[in-house]
Formats: structure tokens, C-alpha cells, sequence
């Protein structure tokens, strides 16, 4: 080239990314260490959660029984344990439909707009003015026996909207950058446009919002576990754990705490991670 | 009367605390605005005109941020002024117009009320008489219906409009003087035109002086008295507009000159691009800023600075080692 | 004259239903001849992007038609509209936007040839380095670098290796070195310069500084409110331009020069809305010049010399 560039000794923009920090770390920890104990539950030396020993009834924590028993005698640590495989199940089950359906075609409707996108997101905002959480109660309610399938079906059917919602708006954002206008100039696929220009764009945002998501699906379970409508005792959940112990809570106060503390933690470990890995990714975000 | 100059700064230094170390946005910045003068400040981006302009207001924010030297405005000291104090400055003393004149302006309140706030509270003028103000000020920065525009919100105003409400609101207060950071930088050519020649009438009109940053010497070029070349936070040249552009002897103020495609040149005119970029801040060396992209850079200018030369007798001042002469030019 | 490369005839381009209906081009029709640079010239809302972007039928032509090489772009739909943008490039004007900041910069460039699979493996890398040396950036240093690391200049010069990828015969530069500061935007304007002529491109320049676009074009066209109002070869329109609006436009430029004239007759207020354009000729209700016949009638173009025709019923230069 005719002119001779010295301009790249030092890259104009650095690396800005927030780092993501110890605490972060922890709380992945902490998640891996709930997701290996629910898959690994039936091998794991524990006691049968639903073996009930009358000798130790409300016990509290001890050798025997780590975090005590219930008023059935049952093991807390090991219904816990046992009740965290509903619980994660329950969240990356219906995030898994809400996605699976809410995701593509949110970044499609985003991308392609015209007829397609006002049909759709017409449609979706018909479901989201209805309130989510009534219709989920009422069609868990007639549509027995209950399942942790069907609960996992309704729940995430009932969080699609939502998730076209946040998707669509993100895709919106990126599909009119000069970028994704120079694919298709260089002769993309939409397909291609979609994989390669959006989804790198989308997936951040698209990842903490899951992060949030199962967060919010868990505590649903929860609160459906509390009417009664969740998983059908005595199949523990950390919901119906909390359900059942508020009757006997003046006696021991381990059966609340204990449940209510494993699900406090999952919660605040997916909260924070989703939003550290929203502002790690944030590549906009230039912090000078 | 006139010995007194307007403005006066004096190894005015800005320094930023960055995640990278300290940033030295401005340093050791000297000069002296008189009374209906009009200085030119160009620099490209990142060559901290911005930071001067708000540092010469006291807009600076004090977190993270270490201003030295001193900034004279017709006598009253901004640097380490109280909030108070610059009140009192700001509008009477010294107003600022901004590149965007929709971040200067209220979306949701009338354009008239805009320039009567500035009225009713600074000058205590009554309702009826701030509004009568400020219709004559829209008249007099070239508003057509003036007393209809009053009422109009800023986003039904033109970018060119709204500029001149920028300016009918920051000339309220008759401040002494002006500071127009790249007041027609996105404008259209025809309205930046209407927009500097305003500015130009009104300076003469109310005996302002005027400060004018912008990135284009086509702006400065005819409608300034003297002008101040930037690089890298420090003023490389300074000198009478005439001089400044006829006997530069520094190689970055030809270098800018000759880089700007002219129309009065024929079609294809091979450009003098200056190689390379404008440094990074966080790591300037020992040597002049910029030794790195300089036809003329010797040893020297790689490890020491070169202070700005003694005036002449137009006072005409430079920073270089190797100055270009009447030969080299 | 050589050959034409691109032919506009009558492009339209509307925005908007019923009342907001906004002709944002308004019938434009020039064409391209093969080698050489077209520059498009006009304020902000006069329709040049526009333009530019129709014909790449980034946004849909409303009625009228473009033609590359004979091939009619405006009719073409799905691969053989893809296939066809191949040959016809296009520069933005925020560079920063114009990458995608998750994307290695090599990875860009080779973009279009992984779309088409016209080059894979060791072939592809090798032109891949090859278009970023020419462009001027260190394939073996910055080649497995983020997009979002590089400065504006840089990002344009990347943007510039991706468009060369498949060879394309036209560039369409849509206000490309607006965004870059003076010294920077000189690079720009040479490297494309010996770009031009290296891979024989022939231009569409779009910009609003009247002092780049003499710089780089051979012809010039000067769009007001949708419309072409003056073509010309560069020297011969800035020189003597025949519309009125063209003037007043060179008038308004500001030269980097203590001694430039300083015009005093600067042009009176703004463009009028498109949504409810003038009658007749569109620059009437801004032109001193404006008589009883420009109200009434659309001016067409006519030839005032060999190559330089304008749309005015009273030009400023005798017609021949």
C-alpha cells in the first residue's frame, strides 16, 4: 500500500469486559454442587426421603440427620436434596419449552418484521394481558392427575410470550445495525444472517434472562407447591417442603428454614450470575 | 480598560483517574481571550477541546477528576469556584452552546419557557417581561414567528431551529462571553452557513467574545481572530488566524491543512493523509505527542517535549523542535 | 464515454400510508459509466442514502428501475437478487456498527466467500490476508482480533477488505468517511483511491462535505427533496454550477482558507417538508430566482453542455 500505517500499535479499544470476580465462581459453584446432588440423588448415600422413622419425629440437626427431621420423621437434608431434583427440573424443563418456542420466534418476527411479526407478537401480546400465573393456576387445577410433566408443560407454554417478548426486542436492537444490512449486501442467507450475525448479538441477554427465568419458574413452583398444586405429596419438593411444614411450624422452625434456605440460595446464585454474565458481555458498556 | 483580558487561562491541566491510570486530557494549557475577540480552537477528537471548554465553565465533574492551574473569567477564578460561584458566572459571565442541540434542550417543555426560566431566575424579570425577552431574543437569533415558536416543543423545531434556541438561551443573560463547541457540527452545510454568520453578527451586536471549538478549519478559517491548534491536550500553535494559516511552523497544523480536501481543488487531488492516529493518552512518552506520525521528527522529539516557543512580536507561538521555515512550507 | 455499468431510471422510493406518505426519492434516474466515480451530493433528508440503498434494494424501490450490466436488480428476487449484490458492494457510514463486534476480523472478510463457498481452507485464509494487507491492516497481528477492538479508521478499512472479497465491480459509499476525524478520513479517501484503481472499481459516492465529494468524483449529481436537480463532470459543476440550489451549496462550503471570499449571500431558510413538497420546481419557495413559471411547472432535465444537465427552467449559465 502507498501509505504506511503505524496506527495499529495499540488496539484503540481494549478489552473492557467487567471481570467477572470470586462471588461469581462461588455462586456456579454452589449451583454445579445442587444440579450433581439432584442427578446423582439415588446414589448418593441417603436416606429414603419418604421413609418415615417415628423414633425421631421433629427432630433437630445431628449426626444422624444432618439438617433434623420432620414431623414425620422424615430425613430434611435428604427430602431436600430429593426436592431440588423438582425444583431444577420444574425450571430448565419450562425455560427449555419458553425458549425453545419464545426464542426463535421472536428473533425471526425481529428479523424478517412485516406480516409475520404482527401476527405473532399480536398473538403473544393477547396471552401476556392475561395474567400468566391465574391460567397456570386453573389448568393446573382441572387437568389432573398432576404430573411433573404436565406442570412443566404449562409453566413453560405460559412463559413463551415473555421470552418472544425479550428476544424480539433484543433482535429488534441488532437487526438494524449496518452489520447485519452488509451480510445480507454480501449475500447471506437469512438463515445465516440469523445464526451468524444475531445469535452471537443475542445470546447474552437471551443467557442472563434464562438465568432469571428458571429463577422465577422455580419460585413458581414453589408457590403452586404452597396451593397444593404442584407434584402430589409425598414427592418432595422444596415447595411442598415449605407447604407442609408451615403447620407445624411454632414446633420446629428446621422444616421451614431448611427448604426455604436451599431455594433462597439457588435463587440468588441464578440472579447473580445472570446479571454479572449480562454486564460481561456487554461489550457496549465501554467503561473508560 | 481592554488591558484586562476576558478570559485567561494559565497551565491549565485535566486529569482523569481511568481503570488505565491517570489520563492527562489537558496540560499546561496558556492563553488569553480579550474583549470582542474571537479565538478558534481546532483539534481532531480526542485532543481534549471538549475538556477545555467545560473545564473554562467549571462543568468538569469533581469525582475522578484533578484540575489544576488557574481559568480567569473577566477576573473571578473558576477552578475550585464553589457551585455558588459559578452560578453566579455562568449566564451573566460566560455561556456554552453544545454540538447537539437536542441534549441542551428540554423535550418536554416549551422553547419560550426555556429562555424565561433563564430570565425570571437570574435577572428576576416578571412573567409578562421575561416572555416579551424571550420572544425578542428568538427574533433576534433569526426565529421567523417568533411569538409562535415560543409555544412549539424543541422536537418540532428543526436541528438548525433548535440551535438558534440554544444560542437565543444562552445569549439571555448577555454574557460577555461565548463558548460554541462544535456548534454546527451536524448541521447541514446551508444551515451551518446561517448558523456561524449569526454568531458572527451577534458577537458584534452585544460585544461578546467568542470561543469557537470545532474539529474544521474551514469553520475557523474566516471567522476568527486568533486560533489555537490542539494535539493530544496540549495547544501545539498559537497565533493570529492569518498567521496560524499562512506561516505555521508546526508540522501538525500543516499537516491538518493539507489532509482537508478543498473544493477549490481540481477532482483527484492526491491528499496529504497523516499517517497513523491520534495517540492514546494513557501511554504519551517523554518526547512530543506527535514525534510518532511527523515528517520532521528527530531524536529529540522522541524524548523531550518542546515547550511552546517565546511569542513573536504578533505573538505567534509554536511547540517544536524542528519548526518548518518559509523554505520548508 | 465507456460503457454504462448502472442504470437508474425513475427510482421512487415512498415511506409511510395515506397522510404521512413521504416521497422520500422522487423519481431519480443517472446512470454509472464503468471506471468511473459518480459522486451523489445533498443535505441531510434530500434523499442521497436513500438512493443508495435502493438501488442495492436494501430498502424496496417503490416504482422505477436499476439495472447492473443490463442485469435488473429491481425485478430479482431470492439467490439471483443475493448472486447480483455480489457484484455491487456497500460502505456505511458508522464503521463502528458496520462490523459485528462478536466477530474476528478475519473471519468479516471472509464473510462473503464462506456465503458463496468461493474459497475454502488455506485458499480462502491466504486471500483473506491478502485484502487485509492491501487495505492496510496486519493480517498475522490483527487477524484473530474482535471487531469491536479496532478504532473507526481501522473498522473502515475493514469494512473496505470485506467488500472487495468477491471481487464486486461497483462500490456504493454511503457518507463513508463523514464519521472520521480530518486526518483519518484523508486515508480513507487515498486507500480508496488506489483501490479504484487496482481492482478497476467504478463508484457511487454519497456524501453531504461538497469538498470530499469533488475530491474523489469524476461526475457529480446534486439531489434536493428527492430529486436530481444538476449532473456534471466534478470540475465543470463546482466551477460553474447552472442550478441555483448548486450555488448556494458551493456558497455555503467552508474552506480551510483565511482569504476564501466570504459569500454573503447565504441561502434563506430551510427545505420545506417532503411530506408536502412545493409545486413545480421543488428549490422554488428557497430560490431568489423563483418565477410565476416555477410554481407551475416541473422543470426537466436538459443538457446546458456536453455531459452537464440540470433541472431549472432558469439556469445560471448559457445553454448551448
Amino acid at each position: 500500500m502507498s501509505e504506511t500505517l503505524d496506527d495499529l500499535g495499540v488496539l484503540e479499544r481494549p478489552e473492557a469486559s467487567t471481570p467477572l470476580g470470586w462471588l461469581f465462581w462461588v455462586c456456579v459453584g454452589w449451583l454445579g454442587l445442587n444440579v450433581l446432588a439432584a442427578i446423582f440423588a439415588n446414589v448418593l448415600p441417603l436416606v429414603d426421603p419418604l421413609y418415615q422413622n417415628y423414633n425421631v419425629v421433629n427432630a433437630g440437626p445431628s449426626l444422624h440427620h444432618l439438617l433434623g427431621t420432620d414431623d414425620l420423621g422424615r430425613d430434611i437434608f435428604s427430602r431436600i436434596v430429593f426436592g431440588s431434583r423438582v425444583s431444577i427440573a420444574v425450571g430448565v424443563g419450562a425455560m427449555a419449552i419458553g425458549f425453545g418456542i419464545g426464542a426463535p420466534l421472536g428473533m425471526m418476527a425481529a428479523y424478517r418484521r412485516g406480516r409475520f411479526d404482527t401476527i405473532v407478537t399480536t398473538v403473544m401480546y393477547v396471552f401476556l394481558a392475561f395474567p400468566a400465573i391465574v391460567a397456570v393456576i386453573a389448568v393446573l387445577s382441572f387437568w389432573t392427575p398432576r404430573s411433573l410433566l404436565k406442570i412443566i408443560l404449562v409453566i413453560g407454554l405460559a412463559s413463551v410470550p415473555l421470552v418472544y417478548r425479550v428476544i424480539r426486542t433484543a433482535t429488534m436492537a441488532i437487526a438494524t445495525k449496518d452489520y447485519v444490512i452488509a451480510a445480507k449486501v454480501q449475500g447471506a442467507t437469512d438463515r445465516r444472517i440469523l445464526i451468524k450475525e444475531l445469535l452471537p448479538n443475542i445470546a447474552p441477554i437471551g443467557v442472563s434472562f434464562l438465568l432469571i427465568g428458571i429463577a422465577t419458574v422455580v419460585t413458581l413452583e414453589g408457590a403452586l407447591a404452597f396451593l397444593g398444586l404442584s407434584v402430589n405429596p409425598p414427592t418432595p419438593s422444596w415447595g411442598n417442603m415449605i407447604n407442609e411444614s408451615r403447620t407445624v411450624m411454632s414446633q420446629n422452625p428446621w422444616l421451614v428454614l431448611f427448604p426455604s434456605l436451599a431455594l433462597c440460595l439457588f435463587l440468588l446464585c441464578l440472579n447473580f450470575i445472570g446479571d454479572r454474565l449480562r454486564s460481561h458481555f456487554d461489550v457496549t458498556e465501554v467503561k473508560l | 480598560m481592554s488591558e484586562v483580558p476576558l478570559l485567561e487561562v494559565r497551565d491549565l491541566a485535566v486529569t482523569f483517574e481511568t481503570a488505565g491510570g491517570p489520563l492527562p486530557a489537558v496540560s499546561g494549557v496558556s492563553f488569553t481571550v480579550g474583549p470582542n475577540e474571537t479565538l478558534g480552537i481546532v483539534g481532531e477528537s480526542g485532543s481534549g477541546k471538549t475538556v477545555l471548554a467545560r473545564s473554562i465553565m467549571g462543568l468538569q465533574p469533581r469525582a475522578r477528576v484533578t484540575t489544576t492551574g488557574s481559568v480567569r473569567l473577566n477576573g473571578s477564578e473558576t477552578v475550585g469556584a464553589s457551585e455558588a460561584e459559578l452560578r453566579r458566572l455562568w449566564s451573566t459571565e460566560v455561556a456554552m452552546i453544545f454540538q447537539d442541540p437536542m441534549t441542551a434542550l428540554n423535550p418536554v417543555m416549551r422553547v419560550g419557557k426555556q429562555i424565561d426560566e433563564t430570565l425570571r431566575v437570574r435577572l428576576g424579570m416578571s412573567r409578562p417581561a421575561a416572555k416579551a425577552r424571550a420572544i425578542e431574543l428568538l427574533e433576534m437569533v433569526g426565529i421567523p414567528s417568533p411569538a409562535q415558536r415560543y409555544d412549539a416543543y424543541p422536537g418540532q423545531l428543526s436541528g438548525g431551529m433548535r440551535q438558534r434556541v440554544v444560542i437565543a438561551a444562552a445569549l439571555a443573560c448577555t454574557p460577555k462571553l461565548l463558548l460554541a463547541d462544535e456548534p454546527t457540527t451536524g448541521l447541514d452545510v446551508t444551515i451551518q452557513a446561517q448558523i456561524l454568520n449569526l454568531l458572527d453578527d451577534l458577537k458584534d451586536r452585544l460585544h461578546m467574545s467568542v470561543v469557537l471549538i470545532t474539529h474544521d478549519l474551514g469553520v475557523v478559517a474566516t471567522r476568527t481572530s486568533h486560533l489555537a491548534v490542539m494535539y493530544a491536550g496540549r495547544i501545539v500553535e498559537f497565533g493570529a488566524t492569518r498567521d496560524v494559516f499562512a506561516r505555521h511552523r508546526m508540522p501538525y497544523t500543516r499537516a491538518l491543512l493539507e489532509s482537508s480536501p478543498r473544493v477549490a481543488n481540481p477532482s483527484h487531488t492526491r491528499l496529504a493523509a497523516i499517517p497513523g492516529r491520534p495517540p492514546n493518552l494513557l501511554t504519551l512518552g517523554e518526547g512530543c505527542a506527535f514525534a510518532p506520525r511527523c515528517a520532521y521528527a528527530s531524536e529529540r522529539c522522541h524524548v523531550e517535549r518542546p515547550p511552546l516557543s517565546a511569542p513573536d512580536a504578533a505573538g505567534h507561538t509554536f511547540a517544536c523542535w524542528n519548526p518548518l521555515t518559509e523554505e520548508s512550507r | 464515454m465507456t460503457d454504462v455499468l448502472l442504470s437508474v431510471r425513475n427510482l421512487t422510493v415512498t415511506f409511510g400510508k395515506g397522510a404521512h406518505r413521504v416521497s422520500a426519492v422522487a423519481g431519480v434516474s443517472f446512470d454509472v459509466y464503468e471506471g468511473e466515480t459518480l459522486g451523489l451530493v445533498g443535505e441531510s433528508g434530500c434523499g442521497k442514502s436513500t438512493t443508495g440503498k435502493a438501488i442495492m434494494k436494501i430498502v424496496e424501490p417503490t416504482s422505477g428501475s436499476v439495472s447492473l450490466d443490463g442485469a435488473d436488480i429491481t425485478s430479482a428476487r431470492g439467490r439471483t437478487l443475493r448472486r447480483l449484490r455480489t457484484r455491487m458492494q456497500m460502505i456505511f457510514q458508522d464503521p463502528i456498527s458496520s462490523l459485528n463486534p462478536r466477530r474476528r476480523i478475519k473471519d468479516i472478510v471472509a464473510e462473503p466467500l464462506d456465503c458463496w463457498g468461493s474459497a475454502t481452507g488455506a485458499e480462502r485464509d491466504a486471500l483473506v490476508s491478502d485484502l487485509l494487507a492491501k487495505v492496510g491492516i496486519d493480517p498475522v497481528v490483527y487477524g484473530n482480533r474482535y471487531a469491536r477492538q479496532f478504532s473507526g479508521g481501522q473498522c473502515q478499512r475493514i469494512s473496505i477488505a470485506r467488500s472487495l472479497a468477491m471481487r464486486p465491480k461497483m462500490l456504493i459509499c454511503d457518507e463513508m468517511v463523514s464519521a472520521l476525524d480530518v486526518s483519518v478520513q484523508a486515508q480513507i479517501l487515498n486507500l480508496l483511491e488506489d483501490l479504484k484503481a487496482e481492482y478497476g472499481l467504478t463508484l457511487l459516492f454519497i456524501a453531504h462535505d461538497l469538498a470530499v465529494v469533488k475530491n474523489v468524483s469524476d461526475r457529480v449529481a446534486v439531489m434536493y427533496l428527492g430529486i436530481i436537480c444538476e449532473i456534471g463532470p466534478a470540475d465543470v459543476l463546482y466551477e460553474a454550477p447552472a442550478h441555483p440550489y448548486t450555488r448556494f451549496l458551493l456558497g455555503a462550503a467552508l474552506e480551510a482558507d483565511p482569504d476564501a471570499p466570504r459569500r454573503s449571500d447565504v441561502l434563506e431558510g430551510e427545505p420545506p417538508s417532503p411530506l408536502n413538497p412545493p409545486s413545480g420546481c421543488r428549490f422554488r419557495t428557497r430560490c431568489p430566482f423563483a418565477q410565476e413559471k416555477c410554481v407551475n411547472e416541473v422543470p426537466v432535465m436538459r443538457d446546458v453542455s456536453p455531459g452537464h444537465q440540470v433541472a431549472c427552467h432558469f439556469p445560471l449559465v448559457d445553454v448551448q
